[in-house]
């Protein structure tokens, strides 16, 4: 029994980094129907950030996350400008194969301006965990999780009870139609890959102290993250937080349980099973072409 | 103007006489060159960064004692990406190049194996850093392995964790690629030989985020000490803090990976205590320390294994073609294979047939942070 505690904490752990990942991916789709491919580098950018903020500057933590995080605003910005705005006109292909080319950018430069040595960053507590009878906690790990929560309960109010959050719901499902009712398109889509890239940020810093900074730490989550997208339903906020806790949990199990070497093949099976038998996802919706 | 036969054929002659003086001046030009494959971007780019500044130190240290030949050498380089398509793709685009008269390969064995067919048909001379016991076994007779192979590892090892430390129940932890299962292998048999079956052996994939699962399997499995095989720096970070985490403080005697400078900057003090076998240590011989001094003055911080092979190897490699006297691939190779009784700065060289350079390890100690040696044990070759 102490045994799958142990093991049911860390894959809620770890299946709430790839769920806050996850919902990065959920809401650039539902604004743009693109994914974003360089979702993960959004992460690994901002735990670098942080590294040139609190560890290479000395600032104080606080000060260094708020600091990262608007950085990673502005890198949003530029990321719509640079990646999407230009091909907006254009199938989802080129858009998706320009996520991709932004995404190798975004990495090749890190390496180039910091170089490839992984860096260590401390987590927000002194303490490494709390013992809980004969289940250790990471404190980390119980951030992570705090924090997924906190984002999906402030997701759920902002885009149910705000204004703004409801003009970002119509500009994803009908841009023409949100145009004609006076929404600025251009602006919500914007404010999209703002947030998706701060979310992508905070998963980064979040998951920096435990993974470490390194240059590939955001392709090895995304991929997860991706599969969770999948696995919960493309476009769905909620089936993002469930993929991404089911990923987790079934991978570490597998992990214990079956085989350790076979662990990612946990994930990506589950993908191809949902591929294959439900491509809609758990939550998603099945969705037929009109003749 | 009509062209005679005679003069047709006077050109024709002309041309091929031109092009072949220009192609041999080509290949016999100012410099000599070494292709060298190292990763400069992917996971292991920060290993690739150590064996550059290796190579050039050996590199600087040659031109000024004179070059080889008379020339200068020069290191031409190629980013493996870190995958082995990426290495096999950099091998071909040095292979290429004509006047390149031998290679320095990866430290990686997978790797190596990777490009094995490819060093085969080009025929030329590739130093290289693998410790997997089969790839000088493989009849490549270009291969030279300027690292001692894991067989020597798990003989360390074993013989360290169960007579030095007096440990019988084994838990054998290591990577699922060719190094890491090699590894274990050699280090299952290692032990057999002392008459003691590991409790555990538990492979893991390359850049996992999560080590529990392996950790509990250790508790679970009651053993007293852990022999390791990892790949990759950040992995055994992420493992040596869970292990502490979730309060398994048994022995830990770990492969080279143990030692070096990344892995023991990430995971701090959940690697204090721990033992690995390193073909690199300071304090093992006057050379070792010279050269240590010279990595520091230059890079301004400690060296470690990525790059005192690439040192070596660039040095050897020299000397044979200093001793040859010509850059011809099989020249060379008789050179390096009789190369004996080589103080390097990871020990003392004794080329066997198969291409193995050396034939023991040191055994070190993470005291602290501070990676301390402790002895050194050779095997006949």
């Amino acid at each position: 029994m102490d045994l799958v505690l142990q093991l049911l904490f860390t894959g809620i752990g770890i299946g709430a980094v790839y769920a806050l990942v996850a919902l990065g991916f959920v809401l650039i789709f539902r604004a743009t129907n693109v994914v974003n491919f360089a979702q993960g580098e959004f992460s690994m950018v901002a735990a670098f950030l942080m590294v040139v903020f609190a560890v290479d500057l000395g600032w104080p933590y606080w000060a260094a996350f708020l600091v990262s995080l608007a950085g990673m605003a502005i890198l949003g910005v530029i990321f719509n400008l640079g990646v999407y705005y230009p091909l907006r006109h254009r199938t989802y292909l080129p858009v998706i194969i320009s996520t991709i080319g932004a995404s190798i950018l975004m990495a090749n430069l890190t390496l180039a301006l910091y170089g490839p040595q992984p860096q260590v960053l401390q987590g927000w507590f002194e303490t490494q965990g709390i013992q809980l009878g004969p289940v250790f906690l990471d404190s980390q790990y119980l951030l992570i999780i705090a924090t997924t929560c906190v984002l999906v309960a402030f997701q759920y109010w902002f885009f149910e009870h705000t204004m703004l959050g409801k003009k970002l719901q119509a500009t994803s499902q009908d841009k023409e139609m949100a145009s004609l009712l006076g929404i600025p398109v251009v602006g919500m889509i914007m404010l999209t890959f703002v947030y998706s890239a701060i979310l992508g940020g905070i998963a980064g810093i979040l998951v920096a102290p435990i993974l470490f900074v390194s240059i590939q730490m955001g392709s090895t989550i995304a991929l997860k993250a991706f599969a969770a997208t999948i696995i919960g339903g493309f476009g769905d906020v909620a089936g993002a937080i469930i993929g991404g806790l089911a990923l987790g949990i079934i991978e570490t199990f597998g992990a214990a349980y079956v085989s350790v070497p076979y662990k990612d093949g946990f994930a990506f099976l589950m993908l191809v099973l949902f591929l294959a038998f439900r491509p809609q996802g758990i939550f998603g919706e099945r969705v037929a072409e009109k003749a | 103007m009509t062209l005679t036969r005679r003069q047709f054929g006077a050109g024709i002659a002309a041309g091929v006489a031109l092009e072949t003086i220009s192609t041999r001046s080509f290949a016999q030009g100012a410099t000599i060159k070494i292709g060298m494959v190292v990763p400069v971007t992917g996971p292991a780019a920060e290993s690739g960064k150590y064996a550059l500044n290796g190579a050039k130190l050996a590199q600087d240290a040659v031109n000024k004692a004179g070059g080889v030949l008379g020339k200068p050498i020069e290191l031409v380089v190629e980013d493996d990406l870190t995958t082995n398509p990426g290495a096999v793709l950099a091998f071909s685009k040095l292979a290429a190049q004509q006047d390149i008269v031998a290679f320095l390969g990866s430290i990686r064995s997978t790797q190596v194996h990777a490009m094995a067919p490819d060093i085969l048909k080009t025929a030329k001379p590739v130093m290289f850093g693998g410790t997997d016991v089969a790839l000088t076994k493989l009849g490549n007779p270009w291969l030279f392995r300027f690292r001692p192979n894991d067989s020597y590892s798990a003989k360390v090892i074993s013989a360290y964790g169960a007579e030095t430390l007096g440990k019988k129940k084994w838990a054998i932890i290591h990577s699922t690629d060719a190094f890491g299962s090699g590894g274990a292998k050699a280090l299952t048999a290692s032990l057999e030989a002392l008459k003691i079956t590991p409790v555990l052996d538990q492979g893991y994939p390359n850049q996992s985020q999560d080590f529990t699962p392996v950790v509990l399997a250790i508790k679970q499995s009651g053993a007293d000490i852990i022999g390791s095989y990892f790949t990759f720096e950040n992995d055994i970070a992420i493992f040596a803090r869970q292990l502490r985490q979730l309060g398994v403080n048994i022995a830990w005697v770990g492969s080279p990976s143990i030692t070096v400078a990344t892995a023991v900057k990430l995971a701090g003090p959940a690697l204090y205590g721990t033992y690995g076998v390193a073909d690199f240590a300071e304090e093992s011989s006057p050379e070792a320390k010279a050269y240590s001094k010279l990595y520091r003055d230059t890079y301004k911080v400690n060296p470690d294994n990525y790059s005192s092979w690439t040192y070596d190897a660039i040095t050897v490699l020299s000397m044979a073609m200093n001793t040859a006297k010509s850059t011809e691939p099989e020249k060379i190779r008789q050179a390096i294979i009789a190369t004996k009784n080589h103080k390097g700065v990871e020990g003392t060289y004794n080329f066997d047939a198969n291409g193995d350079g050396l034939h023991g390890y040191n055994i070190v100690r993470n005291e602290n942070g501070n990676i301390v040696f402790d002895k050194h044990i050779d095997f006949e070759s």
